[in-house]
């Protein structure tokens, strides 16, 4: 076997797929290879949030923002069922001065960014969120955050780039990337022969850093392990996505801020809750830097469960049916990486998404698409460009 | 007796042997891959009725021996429990 195509997308999760399905839109001749089936590494064990309250107010939350508008147009084009809901998130504000005074601080950083923000407080809090725990002050709601199923989103991305053209090869591992005498980019080689390219996108997640590898360079992407538990068909527990303000503290990184029981802040424990389109529920989150272990570590998820009643005390009688885990590749600044390699012509990178690669893939998938064609992006992609950690990490070993 | 694509393979999530069939022709090869794209296992009983019945649907669609078909990855709680419990509260 030796295929060749126009595009070789290595990477059969979100990210890939909607990079392969927007260079097909193109009309460009793509190909994708996965080690293993379509969706079967980090982005079949998340969940579905397509937010930009979470992101870091500036270019940040407006690229999140950006790209829920290209979600809404893509649902559209799928023909593929994904669950998509656009019912807005809450960042849930516990009775703590400073924790409010950040809350609101935040609410109005993301206001001046264009965000469709509102601080909800008093009675309205528990109008529209009932069974929320009694002394919770405030909520900061963004009004474009929505909500699908992941797995569905990748199918459809995959099942539809097929219908236009796109080659797609699971249970392909690539073992090694390869290149011309010039330096450039010429395909790669995979356990079931070689697949000769032009142009290569590097799509897969925590795995980057080990193919970049293979031409010596330098990617700083982590795995970062994350459980999430999955609750049994609940009517009426909750209408829209929340998460505890803090959060966005276990996210970046800052401890100290909350008053949580030991063991909460060592494995970034805090309260996710996402209804899903069959009518569970999913409790999040733990953030952890252990490997590529998937394991459920049952007390990082009795954390989980604790702090979900902290903020849902009518969940002590609701039953838990599942739980898993899945690596979130992460970034030193918490940006992706989606840029093309100066050191290796034709070679482009797309993964460190960590926990937004569901609501990142479509902005993803145009830019890649835009920059592999040549055309002037849709934004400016100098915040995401690999030189950004330093004139060494993108340097590559010449051969 | 032939079966029809509208029998009900998984009860929980309602799922169709007509969607499992398209799961397996979309590249589902493995109980988890089928699981992924239709939500059969997904529900209450977590597979415990339907895993088998699926992983025979694969048997017989790609023509693969029955030991080939990888079951799904057990994950806790092995017996669903309430968030209570698992918290570590007193009953």
């Amino acid at each position: 076997m030796n295929p060749k195509a126009d595009v070789l997308v290595i990477g059969g999760g979100v990210i890939g797929s909607a990079v392969l399905y927007y260079l097909c839109k193109e009309g460009v001749r793509a190909a994708l290879v996965e080690r293993g089936d379509i969706c079967s590494g980090t982005s079949g064990a998340c969940d579905g949030n397509i937010l930009s309250i979470d992101k870091e107010p500036g270019y940040d939350s407006q690229l999140g923002l950006l790209s829920q508008s290209l979600l809404r147009e893509l649902v559209d084009e799928l023909d593929y069922d994904v669950d998509y809901t656009q019912r807005g998130s809450v960042l849930v504000v516990e009775p703590d001065a400073r924790q409010e005074a950040m809350a609101r601080d935040w609410m109005q950083r993301q206001k001046e960014a264009g965000l469709p923000m509102r601080y909800i407080e008093g009675r309205e809090v528990f109008d529209s969120e009932p069974l929320l725990a009694r002394d919770v002050i405030g909520l900061v709601e963004c009004a474009s955050d929505s909500s699908l199923s992941p797995m569905a989103l990748t199918f459809g991305l995959v099942e539809a780039a097929k219908r236009r053209g796109g080659a797609v090869y699971p249970r392909t591992e690539v073992q090694e990337l390869l290149r011309d005498r010039a330096g450039s980019i010429r395909g790669a080689r995979t356990a079931t022969g070689e697949f000769t390219a032009p142009q290569v996108v590097l799509a897969a997640g925590v795995w980057t850093p080990h193919l970049a590898g293979t031409l010596g360079l330098d990617v700083p992407i982590k795995p970062r392990k994350g459980h999430i538990l999955v609750g049994e068909r609940t009517p009426d527990l909750g209408f829209r996505k929340l998460q505890e303000f803090g959060y966005l503290m276990a996210k970046f990184g800052q401890k100290g801020v909350r008053d949580v029981e030991p063991g909460m802040e060592e494995n970034g424990v805090a309260m996710v809750y996402e209804p899903t389109g069959h009518g569970n529920f999913l409790i999040g989150s733990s953030r952890q830097f252990v490997g590529f272990d998937t394991q459920c570590d049952l007390g990082v998820l009795r954390l989980l469960a604790r702090r979900a009643l902290r903020f849902f005390p009518a969940l002590r009688n609701v039953r838990v049916i599942h739980s898993y885990a899945g690596l979130r590749p992460w970034t030193p600044d918490h940006c992706p990486i989606v840029s093309a390699v100066a050191s290796v012509p034709g070679l482009y990178i797309a993964a460190g998404h960590e926990g937004d690669g569901i609501g990142l893939a479509p902005i993803t998938g145009r830019l890649v698409s835009e920059m592999v064609t040549g055309r002037d992006t849709i934004v400016s992609i100098d915040p995401l460009r690999l030189e950004r950690f330093g004139e060494g990490v993108a340097k590559s070993v010449s051969r | 007796m032939a079966m029809t694509d509208d029998v009900i393979v998984c009860r929980c999530e309602e799922v169709t042997l007509g969607e499992v069939r398209r799961a397996i022709r979309e590249g589902a090869i493995d109980v988890r891959g089928v699981k992924l794209r239709t939500r059969a296992g997904m529900g209450l009983c977590q597979g415990r009725t339907c895993e088998t019945l699926v992983a025979r649907i694969l048997v017989s669609e790609l023509g693969i021996p029955r030991e080939r078909v990888l079951p799904d990855r057990v994950r806790p709680p092995v017996v669903s429990l309430t968030f209570g419990a698992l918290a570590g509260e007193p009953k």
